[in-house]
Parts: structure tokens; C-alpha cells; sequence
């Protein structure tokens, strides 16, 4: 899954340039709106549902979604908006953590070989041919047999596993930045090469990371979703959206609003973090 | 060459490549042994990590069955009262001759455990990237034609697909296909019929990746100088997308294709535990849930060799059809 | 939102409409009515929804799931009819002596193993041994087997149980699976191979096991040793089982529906609803004997070993409104240590009920008294956190939820419930480790002796396995005596206010919350006739079974 998200996201980047110039604004504004309610939900829950989360009500399970109940009940009579809502915070967490991993990671890496010399390229990439034979859900796995499971385990195994794919990235795009005509000119003027590396090489390269890692976090949420439905993931009760959507799976023939909406909101916020990520990238490019 | 997609960067001339292609396979199987010895060196220390008893460890943790004997027997077998290294050096010797140890919850040797689980899951993978390469193929190729309209639904599709869990999409499709329609059976048979669902679900999200990637490239091929020079030679649109675009649309596919074997591998443990298809992933699943670590570190090593073989593979394939590498 | 998404959401909940309308309008099932008397023949695909064993014999360990299977080739001594009455299998009649030290048993003379071997006091005598053999590293039966001292050969037909103590739950303990009869050259193979085949008596044999996938069981022909309840003589009616293992509850259900199975064990809740308004199903509900399914506090430790506190969890954990909603009204709640079909089954529900005022006052006095900001009580700057580690193999998705709706109810009190969602090694492990102040494990067993291994301090000693069944971690002298005496006697008129008192004893020291019966509903397809759980450990025995097709 890693490379391959990598790759994706980095084309995804790219594809600004053939379509969307026209557009910016629209997708944009809305994707950004989204995130931005997400935000505040992670941060401050109370304020857009009032409801507790974790407040049951045996007597009012499986609610269709309704005026009261804007998106049904789950089997312990709980609001399924008040969950989705309280639930922001933590599936946020989970993805952008795993995804700071995986970047962080994927960034000295990819700097390491992309800027060190030849054997050091040459060690780093047999490093990451490693990384990159242990697949995110086995690494998971793996680890799970170790410290046991948990939200930190899976937050460590998908972060770990998407790394090797950034720093591909990373130290290809240094390299074609590196032999760039404005490198080139710093270099003839004299200037020394670390000053080159840190005023022109890393600025131009790191510039797309924001966008790569915005792709990575619904990934994140996705994967962990899987340890959850595997019966090795987040802690009940809490409202994460893996756990959510794990558990909904139950009742899908008589239930489906109980993972249908918090399968959406993965869904909504792989794609508004797509489009901003785009956005983002083009931005980068005009410059 | 799209920045990214392979490590070695630009291809050297084609008189290099015939003098150098021995040494090329010396450092690809080179590399290949480095990767097993790394995968099987993390493991070792990985499991030595385990709080307690490794013999403990060995026969499935705190809460297994094991008697004082078994224990006895696991010390003896890994050697586990002698120096770290020596142990360690031990355990290289005993992979390298593919002797993976004994199940303690199977009670079998594990090696031709998994061997036989092996066909099924690659057969799985296998099917299922070739179906979800078909279907990329095909949005990404329809999407670049339907103009701004088209490139928005292609793109909602794709972001949609990558972000389905195989579990909840498996269920969608029993639901609706076997349950509903009854069209195909819901869990797995020998025949053709029982495989079609497992494929569906590890293919669906794998093509919305690979047709983010093969639309980028396919615009690129559309817009490309060979294409223009193709369309004033008076071909069709019709004709330089099938002999060009997608030709080189499928190279990043393929280039990827090695990767995409690992997020299958991951999809393999879900799938194969709904559909109820024996496999390495229920085989891992089970053994992690009953800590069974000869097990665990055997399929660990092998999804790593298998990993090896498929990126040769795919780089063999996509020399073949590259118009620049092409021998 | 601009287009796509739109687009995407509209697809989604399309998507999700179109099941909602093609599950409301499944395909009939064509209804076969077995008018016709028994037909022999045919093969009858199982799905079992447990973990697949890790060996087929089940004096190894000794779980449920290998009753299952091993039913179906193993035979014990003797067997339990429907009305409790324990009933003659291999043993055809035995007879306790005066001093309740030794009991005879007569075996029948016509049975081999499926291996050729001879069934005969030397093969009863190499089969409890091997349950004893700690090698063997069997639980269960090694248990049920506690108080056989020596096992001696009389003549061929006739053997003779030595006992350390008079044990009148020694055959309701020979009835279990877990010590069924094997042949003694099966069992001399070695572990490895007799897992993979035990030799038994039994309807069938195991023709083929492939691992992760199925097990093949053929009939065995030369079959003459059904139990004394069983409905027909002679061999079995089904040519062959297939037995497959089918983790995810809904694609078992949906293989069910589409008849690609016949007969699906662990069918949950909602499928069982579903399955009532679903032509060509029928369910069949065979509750397990032994414990009943319940939270064990553990008085071993703080916070649990204060009464008062263990008293106020169950007064403020709700559990009534849940059991209904979470169950569809397929579970009745329990108020007794023992399952309902335990005849000396003791039920009390004064204990039990539901009351905040009282669970709050009662913390109050045991000294937890303040309160954090959060809501938790809070005693000498420790929170009252208590630990519960949760098996996912264990426990099914609605007694999760259950168990989240304890949690929410009981915070209404002061405790700060971490629920763990474990898998099974790392269930065992905490455990293992004392790490655990509630936790829910189910114990089967024939008969009320279930009590002995669950409550008397005895069981805190881990057996050769490492399992211990006493999670209550509960010591009382008096209660050890009730059970001693109460295994001891046999007087059937004592033995019943014996055990009766013992579980009072267990039930008003709140160690305790009993929920609802082990649930063990079995869907069948209508093709299935003669299908029924034998009344010992409620395993379905395809014996008697056919098809009618």
C-alpha cells in the first residue's frame, strides 16, 4: 500500500496541471470547509453536538436516521451524529500521527539518499526495499505479537509501513531538483553545498509533503479500521471511525446508517485532504 | 521517466546494458539475499523483544498450554540457553536450509504449512491485480475522454474506491450479490464462482490507486509529442490510444504492480477470513491471535521472498514494454 | 462541496438503499417437507463459526470447539438423556461401591475403533491415563478427572475407577467429550499425529483435514454403539460431513441463505431474527450446561475484594434493557451460577437488582467517597479503575456492546471501566497476570460439579495447562466445604441443598453477574431432518440426521 499511496498522491498532485486551474476556489473552499468543521469537532466537540457520545439508551437502539436523530442510532441507542462528531478528534489522531511518522521518517530517509553519496543512497535504498517487503497490515501484525495491540500499535505499523513510499518520493524529486538549472547557477556562483541543499534543494522538494501526507491520513483511518474489524484495534467505547465502521459491519442488512456515516466521513475526508493537497501543489508550482 | 517510480534512475545506453546485465543480476540477487537477511535478523531481535520467557514466547506467550517438557524441548530446539549470537547465527543457519521450526499450536513443521497455504493467497493477489489494473485501465482511459465532467466523476470514483475497507466493501458485495442476486456464492468454493467476490473486494480499492496513477500518465501520453506526430500522420484518437496512450499509461501500472503486491498481501488477511479461503493471511491471523511465532516469522519471511520474486518480475515486465528499455 | 463528492455521497447511500431493498426480497427457498422416513446417503455441509482447532483430540486443552467436531467420532462411557438421567453409552451398566471410593463398569463387548482395535477396559484405562498425563497437557478433562486415582483392569469387559474421595459427578464427568474414548494404538502415535486423526468408536471418522479450510468426516460403517436416547441402530444416515470453518458471522449467515451450507453454529442475534421470517430455515437453541454466562469479580485484589464495592458494581450495572435490545429478546437474562438447564440450578434475583442510590451510598461508606473531575470516585488519590479484559474469540459482538453498556451505566456510579478488546493470547496472558479485576469466561461442564472448578479456592492453582477456573479468585472455607461435601455425597436429596446452599453463598457475596445462558443457536437448512443436540454438552450429533432431498 505504501509506494503505491506515495505514487498516487504524487500524481495526484500533478494532475492540477491539466485540469483545475479554472476551478480553484469552489472545491477548495468546501474541501477546506469541511476540514475545518472536522477541526473544531476534534477540538471543541461540544460545541457542534451537545449529545454524549457514550450516553446509552437500550430502549431507542437502531433508530433510522430521522429529525431527532440526524444519522439513526447504533445497537446501544447512542447517537450516531454526536459519535461521528466526538469520534473527529481521535481518527484525526490516529492519521496524522501515522502520517507524521511515515513523513518524518520518509523525509531523512529520502534526504539521507537523495543528498548523502553514492553508498549511502545505496545502503538507505536497500533499507527501504526492507521496509517495503513488510506490508502495513503484516508489520501490524508483527508488532502486535510483540507489545500487544492497541491504537499506538496500529498508529506505529501504518506509520512505519507508509515511510519507505515518501521517501521514494523524497529523494527522487531531490534529484531532479538537484540537477535543476537553479542549482546549477547557485552552484557555479560559488556557493557551498550545504548552504545549496538548505536554501534551494530542500525548500522545492519539501514544499509537496504537506500535500502527500494529507492523502496518508484517510489511509491511516482505513487501515485502522481493519485492525478493528480484525478484533485488534481502538479501545471501546470510544467513538473512533474504524472502530465504528468495524462495528456497524455487524448490522449492515438491518442497520445501515450505523457504518454507512462514519464510512462516509473517511471517505469525505480522504477527499477534501485530496483536493487541498492538489491545491497545494499547484501553489508550489506557480511559484 | 516519471521522477519516483524506479530507484535506479535513467536507463544507461543500450551497448552498457548487454556488458552489464550479468552484474545487474549479481546486485538484484544480492539485494534480494540483503532484504531476507534483514527481515530475518528484525524478526529474530523483534521477538527477543517480548516480555518473559523466550521459550515462553516460542510456545505462544503467557496464556498458552505449555508444559515444562514442550518448554524443555523449545529451549533445546532454538538453542536458547547459549550466547545471543550464537543463537542467532543458529537461527540464520536453520532458515537458510528452510527448516522454519514447528507450529507449537498446529504441532506441524511450518515450512510445508505454508507452502500449501502459498498458491491460494498468490492466485488471490495475482487475479486481483490483474482485475483491478482492467479496471483502472478502463476509468482512467474513459474518465481522460469525458472531458472536465469525466475527469471529476473518474477522480471521485478512484478517491472513493482507495478509501473502502476490504471488510465493509466484502460485506456490501455478499450482500447485494450473493444474499440479493444470488449470483455468485458468498463464500469461497474451488470453482471459479466462489473466487469471484474475493477478487472484487481486493480489487476495487487497489484500481481507485493505480487509476489515479494510469489517468496522470495518460494524459502526459495524450499530450506527448509522439502523440501529436501520430495524430498529423492521420491516425484515429481511437488509434493512438490503443497503440500509445495506453501502452504507456499501463508502464506506471506495471511499475507499481510490485508494490500494489504488498497492499494485497495486507487486503489477503481480511478477504481471506470473510470469504472464508484458506491462505497465508487466516494462516497469520490465526497464529497472531494464538502467538504463534514460528508461524508468524514464517510467513513473515516468506510474503518478503515472494515480495523479492514479484518486483524482478515486474521490472522484467516493464523493460519489455517500455519503447525506451525495450531490449 | 463541488461535484464529485457529491457524486460519491449520492453513490454511497445508494449503494446502501440497494441492499436495504435486495435483502428485503431474498430468493424463497424451494421448502422440502421430510415426509418421507429417514433417507441414508448424501454429504451435509457444516459451518462452524469457532476458532478451527488446533487438534481434533479434545484431551488436548479441551475447548468447546473440539466438542463440536470430536462429537461426531468420539463416544464416552456413558451419556445424558433430555430429562438428566444419565444414560448407558460404551459402558452398558455400572455400580458404586459402599464406601463411594470405586466405581464398576460393565462395557459393551461388540465395539471396535475405526482403526480395528478392540474396545475394552485396557483401551477406558489408556484414555483416562492420557487425559492424566500431563504431557498430554489437557484442561478440561483433566479437571472432571481430579479425583480418579488409578484405573484398573478387572477383565476385558469389566474396569474399576479408583477414587482419592467419593465423586458423585463421576458420570455426568464421563459423559464429556473431554474425556472420551480412544483407541489406546491412536493414542500411542504420539501427540502430533493423534490430533491430526483421533481414533474413536464413533458415527464417523476424520477422512481428511485441510488446515484453514475444512475437515472431511466419512461414515463408519461398521457403527453399532449409539447411545441409549438415540433415535435409530446401526450406521449413520449421512454419507459424509464437511466441516468448514467460517469466522465472519455474516458471510456464515449469508452462505446459510444461499445454501451453499446446511447447518451454521454460533448464528448471532440478528440473523437469528432475520432467519425467523426466512423460508427453508429453522433454528435449533441448545443452550450449554454448566456455568451460566456471567462477569466474575475478582476478589483477589482491590477494588473487588471489598464486598460493598463489588455489591454497588452490580447494583448500578443495567443490564435488563440491553440483554432485550442487543438480543432481539433471543437470550433470557440469568439469575443463577448455574445454566438453566442444570436442574439444581439455584436462582436468586434479589441481588441483582438494579439501584443507584444504594451502589452510590455503598461506595460512600466503603470510602470512596469523593469524586474527580471527570466524574470517577476517588479514595485515597486512586481512581476506581477496574480492568476488563474482553476475548473477541470469546465474546460475541452484542455482549461487547453489553459489556460498553455496563461501562456507561456503571460511570453513572463512579467506576472507571477499561474495557480491552484482546485477542485470545493476549486474554490469556492478563489473565495469567492478574491483570484483570472483571472478566467473563464461559465454562462447560455436565452437571453442577461445574461449581467445584469454578469457586472452590482450589481453582486459583493454574492446572498443568496453566489455566485456572476460579477468575472469582474466591476463598471461603465454608464454600470449599459445601462443594467437597457436596461432590462427596450420594444422596441426591443432600447433593441438591448442598449445592443450592453453595450457590447462594456465591451469589449473595456478589462474586458474580450472571447475564443469560452460554448462547449456542444453531441454524439449519430445511433439507436437515433428524438433527439434535445430545443433552450432555448440547454439541448437535449428526447420528440421526439426514437429508431430505
Amino acid at each position: 500500500m505504501t509506494e503505491l499511496e506515495a505514487q498516487a498522491a504524487s500524481a495526484v498532485i500533478r494532475r492540477g496541471r491539466a485540469s483545475g486551474f479554472r476551478r480553484i476556489g469552489v472545491a477548495e473552499g468546501l474541501s477546506a470547509a469541511f476540514l475545518a468543521f472536522l477541526l473544531l469537532a476534534a477540538l471543541a466537540p461540544d460545541l457542534i453536538s451537545p449529545l454524549d457520545p457514550l450516553g446509552i439508551d437500550p430502549a431507542n437502539a437502531f433508530e433510522p436516521p430521522s429529525f431527532g436523530q440526524v444519522l439513526g442510532t447504533d445497537e446501544s441507542g447512542r447517537s450516531i451524529f454526536s459519535r461521528v462528531v466526538h469520534g473527529a478528534g481521535t481518527s484525526l489522531l490516529i492519521g496524522v500521527a501515522a502520517s507524521t511518522i511515515g513523513l518524518g521518517l520518509g523525509t531523512i530517509l529520502g534526504v539521507l539518499a537523495g543528498s548523502g553519496g553514492r553508498i549511502v543512497d545505496f545502503g538507505v535504498s536497500r533499507f527501504l526495499e526492507v521496509l517495503f517487503a513488510l506490508p502495513g497490515l503484516l508489520l501490524a501484525l508483527f508488532l502486535i505479537v510483540i507489545v500487544g495491540p492497541g491504537a499506538l500499535t496500529t498508529t506505529l505499523a501504518v506509520g512505519l509501513s507508509t515511510a519507505p513510499g515518501y521517501a521514494r518520493i523524497i529523494r527522487s524529486q531531490l534529484i531532479t531538483v538537484r540537477g535543476s538549472a537553479y542549482v546549477e547557477a547557485a552552484t557555479v556562483l560559488g556557493l557551498g553545498r550545504m548552504r545549496i541543499l538548505a536554501r534551494h534543494v530542500l525548500p522545492n522538494t519539501l514544499a509537496p509533503l504537506f500535500a502527500l501526507g494529507t492523502l496518508g491520513v484517510g489511509q491511516a483511518i482505513v487501515w485502522a479500521s481493519a485492525l478493528s474489524y480484525l478484533g485488534l484495534g481502538a479501545v471501546p467505547p470510544s467513538p473512533e471511525w474504524g472502530a465504528m465502521l468495524a462495528a456497524g459491519r455487524t448490522y449492515l442488512s438491518t442497520a445501515w446508517w450505523m457504518s454507512v456515516f462514519p464510512g462516509l466521513f473517511i471517505v469525505l475526508t480522504a477527499i477534501c485532504a485530496t483536493v487541498l493537497g492538489r491545491a497545494a501543489g499547484n501553489r508550489t508550482r506557480r511559484r | 521517466m516519471t521522477p519516483g517510480w524506479r530507484t535506479d534512475g535513467a536507463p544507461p545506453p543500450a551497448r552498457w546494458r548487454v556488458a552489464r546485465a550479468p552484474l545487474q543480476l549479481l546486485v538484484r540477487l544480492g539485494g534480494g539475499i540483503f532484504v531476507l537477511w534483514s527481515v530475518a535478523t528484525l524478526t529474530f531481535f523483534g521477538i527477543r523483544l517480548i516480555p518473559g520467557d523466550p521459550a515462553q514466547a516460542v510456545l505462544g506467550g503467557p496464556g498458552s498450554q505449555a508444559s515444562a517438557e514442550a518448554l524443555a524441548v523449545a529451549r533445546a530446539e532454538y538453542g536458547l540457553d547459549q550466547p545471543l549470537l550464537v543463537q542467532y547465527l543458529r537461527q540464520l543457519a536453520r532458515f537458510a536450509t528452510g527448516d522454519f521450526g514447528t507450529s507449537y499450536s498446529l504441532k506441524t513443521e511450518v515450512a510445508p504449512l505454508l507452502l500449501a497455504q502459498l498458491p491460494g493467497t498468490l492466485l488471490l493477489a495475482g487475479l486481483a491485480l490483474a482485475v483491478a489494473w482492467l479496471l483502472a485501465l478502463t476509468v482512467a482511459s474513459w474518465s481522460t475522454r469525458g472531458g472536465r465532467v469525466g475527469d471529476w466523476v473518474g477522480s471521485g470514483l478512484e478517491i472513493v474506491g482507495a478509501g473502502l475497507p476490504h471488510f465493509w466493501l466484502a460485506t456490501l458485495l455478499i450482500l447485494t450479490f450473493s444474499v440479493g442476486l444470488g449470483w455468485v456464492p458468498p463464500i469461497s468454493t474451488p470453482g471459479v464462482p466462489g473466487l469471484v467476490l474475493p477478487v472484487a473486494t481486493l480489487a476495487i480499492p487497489l484500481a481507485g490507486f493505480l487509476g489515479q496513477v494510469m489517468r496522470e500518465s495518460l494524459l502526459d501520453a495524450l499530450e506527448s509529442p509522439f502523440a501529436l506526430s501520430a495524430r498529423a500522420r492521420g491516425e484515429s484518437e481511437r488509434g493512438v490510444r490503443r497503440v500509445h496512450a495506453i501502452r504507456h499509461a499501463a508502464l506506471p501500472g506495471i511499475a507499481l504492480s510490485g508494490w500494489a503486491f504488498g497492499y494485497l498481501i495486507s487486503g489477503a488477511v481480511v478477504v481471506e477470513t470473510i470469504f472464508a479461503r484458506p491462505g497465508l493471511g487466516r494462516t497469520l491471523l490465526a497464529a497472531v491471535t494464538q502467538r504463534d511465532v514460528p508461524v508468524v516469522i514464517g510467513v513473515v519471511l516468506l510474503v518478503a521472498l515472494a515480495y523479492i520474486v514479484a518486483t524482478a518480475v515486474t521490472d522484467v515486465a516493464s523493460r519489455a514494454l517500455d519503447p525506451r528499455r525495450a531490449a | 462541496m463541488s461535484r464529485p463528492p457529491r457524486i460519491a455521497a449520492l453513490l454511497v447511500a445508494a449503494g446502501a438503499t440497494g441492499i436495504l431493498l435486495l435483502t428485503g426480497c431474498a430468493p424463497a427457498a424451494s421448502p422440502s417437507s421430510p415426509a418421507a422416513g429417514p433417507t441414508p446417503g448424501g454429504t451435509l455441509t457444516y459451518a462452524s463459526g469457532d476458532a478451527e482447532p488446533t487438534c481434533l483430540d479434545p484431551h488436548v486443552g479441551g475447548n468447546y470447539p473440539q466438542a463440536l467436531i470430536s462429537g461426531q467420532f468420539l463416544e464416552s462411557l456413558v451419556s445424558r438423556d433430555a430429562e438428566g438421567e444419565i444414560v448407558p453409552w460404551l459402558a452398558s451398566e455400572w455400580s458404586e461401591a459402599e464406601d463411594g471410593l470405586s466405581w464398576t463398569f460393565t462395557l459393551r463387548d461388540d465395539v471396535t475403533f475405526t482403526d480395528g482395535t478392540p474396545f475394552d477396559a485396557e483401551a477406558v484405562k489408556a484414555s483416562i491415563e492420557h487425559v492424566q498425563d500431563p504431557a498430554t497437557g489437557s484442561s478440561t478433562g483433566y479437571l472432571a478427572m481430579g479425583k480418579v486415582d488409578n484405573v484398573e483392569v478387572v477383565d476385558a469387559g469389566t474396569v474399576r475407577f479408583d477414587l482419592s474421595a467419593p465423586d458423585s459427578a463421576l458420570l455426568e464427568s464421563l459423559s464429556q467429550p473431554w474425556v472420551a474414548m480412544e483407541s489406546p494404538a491412536g493414542m500411542t502415535r504420539g501427540i502430533e499425529q493423534n490430533c491430526e486423526s483421533p481414533i474413536g468408536t464413533g458415527p464417523f471418522s476424520v477422512s481428511e483435514w485441510v488446515k484453514q479450510d475444512s475437515i472431511t468426516l466419512v461414515r463408519n460403517d461398521d457403527y453399532v454403539s449409539p447411545p441409549a436416547d438415540a433415535a435409530h441402530e446401526g450406521p449413520a444416515y449421512l454419507e459424509k460431513i464437511v466441516w468448514r470453518f467460517l469466522p465472519d458471522s455474516a458471510s456464515r449467515y449469508a452462505a446459510l441463505q444461499a445454501g451453499q451450507v446446511d447447518v451454521i453454529d454460533n448464528a448471532q442475534p440478528d440473523a437469528l431474527v432475520a432467519a425467523q421470517t426466512e423460508d427453508g430455515i429453522t433454528s435449533l437453541d441448545a443452550p450449554r450446561p454448566g456455568s451460566v454466562n456471567r462477569i466474575e469479580f475478582n476478589s483477589g485484589k482491590a477494588p473487588f475484594d471489598s464486598e460493598e464495592v463489588r455489591e454497588a458494581f452490580i447494583r448500578s450495572a443495567g443490564v435488563d434493557d440491553g440483554i432485550e435490545s442487543l438480543f432481539f429478546g433471543t437470550a433470557e437474562r440469568s439469575y443463577s451460577p448455574l445454566a438453566s438447564v442444570e436442574s439444581l440450578a439455584y436462582s436468586d434475583p434479589a441481588p441483582f437488582a438494579f439501584n443507584l442510590d444504594e451502589a452510590n451510598s455503598l461506595l460512600d461508606g466503603a470510602g470512596w467517597s469523593e469524586r474527580d473531575s471527570e466524574g470517577y470516585r476517588v479514595k485515597n488519590g486512586t481512581r476506581l479503575t477496574v480492568e476488563f479484559p474482553v476475548s473477541t474469540n470469546q465474546s460475541i459482538p452484542a455482549e461487547q456492546s453489553l459489556f460498553e453498556q455496563i461501562q456507561a451505566t456503571t460511570k453513572e456510579a463512579g467506576f472507571e471501566v477499561k474495557l480491552r478488546l484482546l485477542d485470545l493470547g493476549s486474554w490469556y496472558a492478563a489473565l495469567g497476570a492478574n491483570e484483570y479485576d472483571l472478566v467473563s469466561a464461559p465454562y462447560t461442564k455436565v452437571g453442577p460439579d461445574v461449581l467445584r472448578i469454578l469457586y472452590h479456592s482450589d481453582g486459583i492453582t493454574p492446572a498443568p495447562s496453566g489455566y485456572f477456573a476460579n477468575h472469582a479468585q474466591v476463598s471461603i472455607p465454608e464454600l470449599d466445604d459445601l462443594l467437597t461435601r457436596a461432590g462427596e455425597t450420594s444422596d441426591a436429596t443432600e447433593r441438591a441443598a448442598l449445592y443450592a446452599d453453595a450457590q447462594a453463598v456465591v451469589l449473595e457475596g456478589f462474586y458474580i453477574l450472571p447475564l443469560y445462558d452460554q448462547q449456542n443457536h444453531y441454524l439449519l437448512r430445511d433439507r436437515v431432518a433428524g438433527l439434535r443436540a445430545l443433552p450432555t454438552v448440547s454439541t448437535p450429533t449428526f447420528y440421526d440426521a439426514w437429508l431430505a432431498d
